[in-house]
Parts: structure tokens; C-alpha cells; sequence
């Protein structure tokens, strides 16, 4: 196969990739560049953004609720997401098929809408305190929205799809017999989970909680949504700096330093999926 | 093993999954009672059942008008994004470009990014142009974000279309710009289809690109939602949300749909 010509030739090759490649070189990779250059010029070359960053406490508490928000989301989508994704895997997969499409709606979902009805949902008279009153015979008003619980829950509704897919695919990789083999040898329920089921997930697990912290690491809806004046995340100090006070170098050094983050979770995402999404394609 | 735990031990797994699929629904499914309340309260269930939201929403030009915008947004950039990734998909998986490989993850660029800093970018981009405020820059931009996922829709078609019938049309005499046409592409359909739906599906939920590249003449539904609800709640969004979620649900159907034919093939 390596030695044959390709079907078709490089002009031909060049005329179909042309439209794609320019669209991606002025609308994906001219901002980006525009991005690192702004970090370093403010008329003229000056590193003057990033020594402002070193100093700035405000950029480090942000940076510190940001990391504070996504492993905690993160976290809780884990030991939320798993249960379901071993619900979904003892199904067959016929049956699947509703509790799959549960799980993709939110995924489907606009984020505004999701904010919105989170709101309402959680809010001062919401649905949960309004039953928790009704439960309890008094009012309870129990401040779940506008505050850290209201971003983090907003999170984890938005990230769990990712995590619970991506362990699916590992728990549904396994080959049964072993956990077949096991109980014919007297093994507990948990001692097959414990020894069998979690360390081949373990790929689907690291997967997951890569994609979702790389996910959440760069959120910008959700915390200016649900969360409070304290829990500004990285994201929303780039619109900040951007918008409110206009200062540009500083904007663009803090994207440049996003970037550079989640540059190396994907980077650790493809490796841990032995190969990245893009390889994928070419093959 | 104790009773309790012979039990609990079997629930266990369901019972956390069922909370966990209330928990995933509930965001979604909770605002179409909402908009049939009665004007003015944001209650579920509603006090009072009408469709006052919905007048309300078809009345104002300043929500109707975005609405009537985003979906004529959200078609330009499906339509983009088929021109332009189909062919180079084709491309390159059928010619040897130098630089092939490098284009394939560059194209994939856009999912791996945050689009933060995308949005910034562009407004950098376009403000010492004087560029912000057009729907055409939207679209562009709107098209770069939903590339990756065009890409991969139609680069899993293309790898399992059979090289062999390119190679006997060829020989029967027929161009390769016809091929492309007669025999390439009825087969890569449910991939574009794909493609497609999320293209369309991006554009119309995308917020933080639109929100730094639009001004108030170019504001689209989601930028308009999002002031919406950052500054005065609205119930009206009660209406949209409702509107944009039987989308998504539709939009969802289809795709469904379209991955059970694909199987079946």
C-alpha cells in the first residue's frame, strides 16, 4: 500500500485543503499568535504584563479559586459519574439506549439554559428549599446559588456527560468472563469491583478527569452565572481586564498562561489515550 | 455480610445512578413548565398556566429579531462548515500532503483550546480593524469552532468508505470531480449529517465568542440571554430556554437517529 500513488495528486490536494487551512490560519491560529504578541507589547517589547502577574494577589486568588473550583467539581463528578457509568454498563445495549439519551440531554442542553434553571432550582425560594420547607414545617432558605456551591454545582452538571462517558468506554472494553471467572472462585461482589472492575477503568477514569479539568479550568458562563462575587474564575479576569479596564497585555498574558495549563492536560490526555483525537482522524 | 448490606448492596448502584440521572434532566426539562406561567412570577410548577411568556417573546423585536438572527447565523455556519471541511477531509485522506499531519491536528485545534482565549484573540484581532459588529465575522469565527467536529464526523466516514469503488469508477472511465460527487459523497452522508447538526448546534448555543466579537446591532439570542441574565432577571428567557431546549432535543433525535442507521449499515 505505501508504494502506490496517491489517488490524487498534490494540486488537487492543495485546491481542497486551501478554503479550511486559510479560514484556520486568519480565525484560529492569526488570534492566537495576536495573543502571545499583545502578552509582550505594549507599544513596544516589554514583559512588563507578565511582571505585573507575579505580583498581582488578585490574579493568584483567582487563579487559586479556579484550580479550588475544577478539582473540586471534578472530583465530585468522579464519584458521581462512576455508579452511573457502571449502571450503564450492566445493561445491555438496547436497553441503554434511554438512559444514554439522560445522560447526553444536558450535553445538548445551551449552558444558558442549564444556568438559568439552575437558579431557579436552587435559588433563595427555589424548588429545594421551597420541598425542604415543605419537609421541615418551616422556611429554609438554604444558599445554594450565587455563591461557590452554585458555580461548582454548575460544573458538575455541565462536566458529567464527559466523565461518565469516558469511564463507560473502559468498563465496557472489559472482557465479563473475568468478573465471571472471579465469582466462580468465590469472590464478593466487592472484592471483584475492588480488584477486577476499578483497575481496568482505570484509563476511562484518568481520561475523564483530564477532560474534565481541562473542561473547567476555562469556564467563563458558569461562574459569572451561578457563582458569587468571590469566585471569579480565570476566564472571567480575561473579560475583566479586556472589557472593564482595557488593559490588553495584562488580558492576553493571563490567556497565554490558560493556555499554557491546559496545553499540558491535553498533552497528558494524549498520552493517556495512547493516542490523541487528531492522530485519530489521519488514519 | 450483614442483611442490611445483602440489601443495600444490589440498590446501591441504581439508586446513586437514578439520583445522578434527575440530577443530569432536571436542569433541562425544568424551564418548559416554567414559560407556561403566568407573567411575572418564575415559579414550578406555575401558579397559573399561560402563554403570556411566549406573546411576550414574539412581540419584541429585541427577542425575536436575535432569535430570527442566530438561526440565520447558525445555517451560514453549517453551510460554511460543510464547504470548507468536507473537501479537506477528503483530501486528506486520499492525497499525500507534506504537512498533512500537521494540518489534521490543526483542525482538531479549536476543541483544545479554551475558548476564552479564542474570544479574546479574535477581539484582539478584529477590534484595530474595525471589524467587531459584523455578522460576518461571526460566522467565521462560529465556523472555526465547529471544524473539529465536522473533521471528525466526516473523517470516521472516511475511513470506512472502501477504496476500491473510487478505483473502479476510475477505471470505467469517470472523472474524479464526478466520483466525488456520484460515488464519494452519498456515502459519506450520515457523516456530513453529523458534522452538520453540530455545527449548527454550536453556533446557536455559542455565547463567549459572540459576546466579545458583537455589538448591539450584531447581538445574538445567547449574548442576548446572557445580559439577560446577568443584569435583570427576565422571565421571558423562561419562553427562549424552552424554545432552544425542544431545538437541542430535536437536534438530539436526529443525531440518534442518524448513529443507529450508520450501525445498521
Amino acid at each position: 500500500m505505501t508504494a502506490e500513488t496517491p489517488y490524487l495528486n498534490r494540486l488537487s490536494g492543495l485546491v481542497l485543503l486551501a478554503p479550511m487551512t486559510i479560514l484556520l490560519a486568519i480565525f484560529f491560529l492569526y488570534p492566537l499568535g495576536k495573543t502571545l504578541w499583545q502578552s509582550v507589547n505594549d507599544s513596544g517589547f516589554t514583559l512588563r504584563a507578565y511582571a505585573d502577574l507575579t505580583t498581582s494577589t488578585l490574579f493568584f486568588k483567582v487563579l487559586k479559586t479556579t484550580f479550588v473550583i475544577s478539582f473540586t467539581a471534578t472530583l465530585v463528578s468522579l464519584l458521581i459519574g462512576f455508579p452511573v457509568a457502571l449502571h450503564l454498563s450492566r445493561k445491555t445495549p438496547r436497553a441503554r439506549v434511554p438512559y444514554l439519551i439522560m445522560v447526553m440531554l444536558p450535553f445538548w442542553t445551551s449552558i444558558l439554559v442549564k444556568s438559568f434553571a439552575l437558579t431557579v432550582l436552587l435559588g433563595y425560594d427555589g424548588v429545594i428549599n421551597s420541598f425542604l420547607g415543605w419537609l421541615f414545617g418551616t422556611a429554609v432558605h438554604v444558599p445554594m446559588v450565587f455563591n461557590r456551591v452554585g458555580a461548582i454545582i454548575g460544573m458538575i452538571n455541565y462536566l458529567l456527560p464527559f466523565m461518565i462517558l469516558s469511564i463507560l468506554s473502559s468498563l465496557l472494553a472489559q472482557d465479563a468472563n473475568l468478573g465471571r471467572a472471579a465469582e466462580v472462585m468465590g469472590a464478593s461482589r466487592f472484592t471483584i469491583f475492588r480488584r477486577i472492575t476499578l483497575p481496568l477503568a482505570m484509563p476511562g477514569v484518568i481520561a475523564g478527569v483530564l477532560i474534565n479539568i481541562t473542561l473547567s479550568i476555562g469556564m467563563y458562563i458558569t461562574p459569572a452565572l451561578l457563582g458569587g462575587r468571590k469566585d471569579m474564575m480565570v476566564a472571567n479576569l480575561i473579560d475583566f481586564y479586556t472589557r472593564q479596564t482595557l488593559d490588553w497585555p495584562l488580558a492576553s498574558a493571563i490567556a497565554v498562561v490558560l493556555l499554557v495549563i491546559s496545553g499540558v492536560l491535553v498533552a497528558g490526555l494524549g498520552r493517556v489515550q495512547g493516542m490523541g483525537q487528531a492522530r485519530e482522524v489521519a488514519q | 455480610m450483614t442483611r442490611l448490606s445483602r440489601i443495600a448492596g444490589p440498590l446501591l448502584v441504581p439508586v446513586l445512578a437514578w439520583i445522578c440521572y434527575i440530577f443530569l434532566m432536571a436542569p433541562s426539562l425544568v424551564v418548559i413548565p416554567i414559560s407556561f406561567g403566568g407573567g411575572g412570577d418564575l415559579h414550578f410548577p406555575p401558579k397559573t398556566w399561560s402563554l403570556e411568556l411566549y406573546r411576550e417573546f414574539f412581540t419584541q423585536p429585541a427577542w425575536w429579531g436575535t432569535l430570527l438572527r442566530s438561526l440565520v447565523i447558525a445555517l451560514c455556519v453549517t453551510v460554511m462548515t460543510t464547504l470548507l471541511v468536507v473537501p479537506a477531509a477528503y483530501a486528506l485522506q486520499r492525497a499525500r500532503m507534506p504537512g498533512g499531519r500537521i494540518l489534521t491536528a490543526l483542525a482538531m485545534g479549536p476543541l483544545l483550546v479554551p475558548v476564552i482565549v479564542l474570544a479574546l484573540g479574535l477581539y484582539l484581532e478584529l477590534a484595530p480593524f474595525g471589524m467587531l459588529n459584523h455578522t460576518l465575522t461571526v460566522v467565521l469565527a462560529h465556523t472555526m469552532l465547529a471544524t473539529p467536529f465536522m473533521m471528525t464526523s466526516v473523517g470516521a466516514s472516511l475511513r470506512h468508505l472502501d477504496r476500491s469503488y473510487e478505483q473502479v469508477s476510475l477505471i470505467m472511465g469517470a472523472s474524479k470531480v464526478r466520483i466525488f460527487f456520484r460515488v464519494v459523497l452519498p456515502q459519506l452522508k450520515s457523516g456530513i449529517a453529523a458534522g452538520a447538526l453540530f455545527a449548527f448546534l454550536i453556533s446557536l448555543d455559542e455565547v463567549i465568542v459572540a459576546y466579545f466579537i458583537t455589538g448591539p446591532d450584531t447581538e445574538t439570542l445567547p449574548v442576548k440571554m446572557y445580559s439577560a441574565l446577568r443584569w435583570e432577571i427576565s422571565p421571558i428567557i423562561a419562553a427562549v430556554s424552552t424554545l432552544l431546549t425542544l431545538v437541542s432535543l430535536l437536534l438530539a433525535v436526529a443525531m440518534m437517529r442518524l448513529e443507529r442507521k450508520e450501525r445498521s449499515q
